[in-house]
């Protein structure tokens, strides 16, 4: 007898690994050109630069099959303005999700486990409009839709965890890069603790080694990283534009390790070092092969685009 | 005509009920929607918050309108659109099933003087400054009720089964009590489930209120309601709805009485009592000989209203001119209660408690379900007025809906950039629980979820060895007090969840003079 449980664990396991031939595939490089795994995407166009970043990678269609339930993860978590760059832009949002409803998804999921008040910050950023008129569902995550699940992490076991996550075949990653008081830095990693429930502040304590485990275990399929606005100071949650820079950049890959790792550089001198062996979350990461910390390494393309 | 009534009834209560469900946040920071309207038009509330706390504001003309409507029509808004006399009615029509039989005419003519005895008890209390008439006025009563007593019991019923089914995994079923649940989630049902701390007590004491019925149909509204027996004053002539029984024809079979909503009784003829009349229709409709007529005339058509024994009403008002001192003496008057964090916008403390006619309207909109009524922190006078409990709930940064709909100003209107400047209390730290200080790990949640733009909470860095002997910087954070607005997201949010780390106490506020820390703030 086939229960909930293990159900929920077949999928989440198949989506997991349906993506590892796929990485594979593109790791082989193609004759006669290094094949991009990491894009930067410079544009005031956002869609665009969205565009032209999955494109470089691949395009969606290698990353989500028809038929495909797919859940995308940007950060709502708090009543903040798209201006004050506290939550992802979202039209980025709105290109992510169409992207991935033209590449034949079945559905689009949009949720996050929220900060402030789920409806503020649905609303106020932005994000439950684009994305409805994208195309997505927005629900908002409720308590009685998480499930309580081993996380198998080294620090981090039985946790609550979004149901409509563990039941979708792909997870999108999209955070925006900002400051943060402890991490000094949000960015893919500590994105993913919108989708646990429980007291997630105690994973404050040890920051760094629960975002990698959380890494660990959602294994996002692709995360494009939102730096069209930064918050370089006073994040996560910002408020002021004092501390909100235009970069008008967008970055795409499958290993979130290089997203973070790049993630990093965008803040200029706003760290005493942006060496990403400084930030312990991206060693710990790396170590435990997540993905690579040189994101300048292989497969590295920076594009502009004109406006 | 009594059909028209009902209609009459069931479309006030629909609006009631409509109204009631949309005091909720709608994804827009302006309600829109007149959700106190009720409130707005109840010239009892108007009365004690001028009486009480000299208030004059715009909207109390409204009630003026019900009161000029009342003087020609009598207790029109009793029999035709207060919310809470059709509940009675309602209850009150299972009951002459049930018992109608047994006791056809559940009628006290005695009692019929204690509701006079009650407003005289409440003018009388809020012109010595003590507001009174939240506690008993109908509206006021009902919203309360509905939101502190009634209202999280519904939807923990409706959520309860639907979250049943859904956990069952039944193929169509759970998807269908899914599809639901959210369906009524923000429509019917809260947002969340509500949590209020007197529940039960409210809860109980409008069941009782509703009970009541079972002794006489409409028992409350005939007897007790204060709002009621102000009513029946101002229309004691009501020259254009007055109940004529025509002796002659009359065959003495009370019907009338018994299918009297008010206790007026139109029988015997020229007996009616215009102020316990409710214009219901009833008599006339159910008069098998059609002697009972309503119609516009400045006869006396009965002469049946209660004497107000002079020493019952001299009792009353020496009631509560003992009462009002007696309830100003207590601890909550010497100092200010640590916990008596008042929402935004509220005015200061002795004006506050007098305006405030414990309506629950601001308890019902607060999006995070942080404001609950009081029990002792205010003392008698300023039992179930609004207190924001942290731990329940924060008040949310960008939000000023309590001000929105706040029928008396006790809660004055504010501006958002106005609310985000108001001190509300302050952030204090106990080192001995917080994780940086008492177990040298970092933490800051509290830095993190601050909303103060510039921070209310800092940190201060040190070089410290973990577990593991490795050097790390540990950050201990610190409260600055001019910034901090107290709105408590810090306590809400801290990991240390049975006795927070940061705590907000009632100091600092805005709006008082004396609950202050700092020389110059």
């Amino acid at each position: 007898m086939l229960n909930r449980r293990t159900f929920i664990r077949i999928l989440a396991g198949g989506a997991a690994a349906s993506m590892l031939p796929l990485d594979n595939l593109r790791a082989f490089p193609f004759p006669g050109e290094d094949p991009c795994t990491f894009s930067v995407v410079k544009g005031s166009d956002s869609a665009a630069a969205v565009r032209k970043a999955v494109e470089l990678i691949g395009g969606m269609n290698s990353f989500v099959s028809k038929g495909d339930i797919v859940f995308v993860k940007p950060n709502i978590s708090w009543d903040r303005p798209p201006v004050q760059a506290a939550t992802t832009n979202p039209a980025v949002v709105e290109t992510v999700i169409t992207m991935v409803l033209e590449a034949g998804a079945k559905r689009v999921i949009v949720a996050d486990n929220t900060c402030n008040d789920a409806r503020r910050s649905y609303t106020n950023s932005g994000i439950k409009t684009a994305a409805e008129n994208a195309g997505a569902d927005v629900p908002f995550m409720e308590k009685r839709k998480f499930a309580k699940t081993d996380l198998g992490g080294e620090i981090l076991k039985m946790w609550d965890v979004y149901r409509e996550v563990l039941e979708a075949d792909k997870i999108i990653n999209i955070p925006i890069a900002k400051h943060h008081g402890l991490s000094q830095v949000t960015l893919s990693m500590k994105n993913l603790m919108g989708l646990v429930g429980g007291n997630r502040s105690m994973m404050h304590q040890k920051l760094p080694e629960s975002v990698v485990d959380l890494a660990a275990f959602f294994r996002p399929t692709l995360t494009i990283l939102d730096a069209v606005r930064i918050l370089t100071a006073n994040g996560p949650q910002g408020g002021t534009l004092k501390d909100v820079r235009r970069l008008d950049t967008i970055a795409a890959s499958t290993d979130l390790v290089r997203i973070d790792a790049f993630g990093i550089t965008l803040f200029g001198d706003a760290f005493p070092s942006s060496d990403p062996a400084d930030f312990r979350h991206i060693g710990l990461a790396a170590e435990r092969g997540l993905g690579s910390a040189d994101f300048a390494g292989a497969g590295f393309r920076k594009v502009t685009l004109e406006s | 005509m009594k059909n028209l009534r009902r209609i009459s009834q069931i479309l006030f209560l629909a609006l009631f009920i409509f109204l009631f469900i949309q005091t909720e946040y709608k994804g827009k920071n302006e309600l829109g929607l007149p959700v106190r309207l009720f409130l707005d038009f109840d010239p009892l509330i108007a009365l004690s918050s001028f009486l009480a706390a000299h208030a004059v504001r715009v909207i109390f003309l409204l009630s003026v309108i019900t009161v000029a409507l009342t003087a020609f029509l009598g207790r029109f808004f009793c029999g035709w659109v207060c919310p809470l006399g059709t509940l009675h009615t309602f209850i009150g029509y299972f009951r002459m099933r049930r018992l109608n039989r047994k006791r056809p005419e559940a009628n006290y003519p005695r009692l019929r003087p204690v509701k006079y005895f009650v407003l005289v008890f409440v003018i009388v209390a809020a012109v010595f400054g003590w507001n009174t008439a939240g506690f008993l006025d109908p509206i006021s009563l009902t919203i309360r009720s509905l939101t502190i007593g009634f209202n999280p019991v519904v939807n923990k019923m409706i959520r309860g089964a639907l979250d049943f089914l859904y956990s069952l995994d039944i193929p169509l079923v759970s998807p269908a009590a899914d599809s639901l649940y959210s369906a009524m989630t923000g429509t019917v049902l809260a947002f969340e489930q509500p949590v209020f701390r007197e529940m039960i007590l409210i809860g109980i004491l409008f069941a009782v209120i509703l009970g009541l019925n079972l002794l006489a149909p409409r028992f409350w509204c005939r007897y007790l309601c204060p709002l009621g027996a102000l009513l029946g004053i101002v229309g004691t002539r009501q020259p254009l709805a007055r109940v004529d029984v025509d002796g002659e024809k009359c065959i003495s079979c009370r019907r009338c009485n018994m299918a009297c909503q008010g206790d007026a009784s139109p029988f015997p003829a020229g007996k009616w009592a215009s102020r316990e009349c409710l214009v219901c229709f009833n008599c006339r409709d159910v008069c098998p000989v059609g002697a009972v007529s309503i119609h516009p005339t400045t006869r006396r058509t009965g002469d049946g209203n209660v004497d107000l024994q002079r020493r019952w009403l001299l009792a009353s008002g020496i009631g509560a001119l003992v009462a009002v001192p007696a309830i100003s003496i207590g601890a909550h008057r010497e100092r200010t209660h640590p916990l008596l964090i008042r929402p935004p916008g509220a005015i200061p403390e002795r004006e506050f408690v007098r305006r405030c006619v414990k309506c629950g309207e601001c308890m019902k909109v607060c999006l995070t379900n942080g404001l609950q009524p009081t029990l002792t922190e205010a003392g008698l006078e300023g039992l179930w007025t609004p207190i924001l409990v942290p731990r329940l709930g924060y008040c949310e940064y960008n939000c000023n809906l309590c001000s929105q709909v706040c029928p008396t100003g006790a809660i004055r209107e504010i501006t958002l950039e106005e609310k985000k400047e108001i001190r509300i209390g302050l952030a204090l730290f106990d080192k001995n629980r917080c994780i940086p200080y008492a177990l040298g790990r970092n933490c800051i949640v509290c830095e993190e979820h601050c909303p103060v733009p510039d921070k209310a909470i800092t940190f201060v860095e040190e070089q410290a060895i973990d577990e593991t002997g490795g050097p790390f910087i540990l950050k201990k954070p610190v409260v600055d007090p001019e910034l901090c607005i107290g709105c408590g997201i810090c306590e809400a949010k801290c990991p240390v969840v049975d006795i927070p780390a940061i705590r907000v106490s009632s100091i600092n506020e805005s709006r008082s003079e004396e609950n202050r820390l700092f020389l110059g703030l």
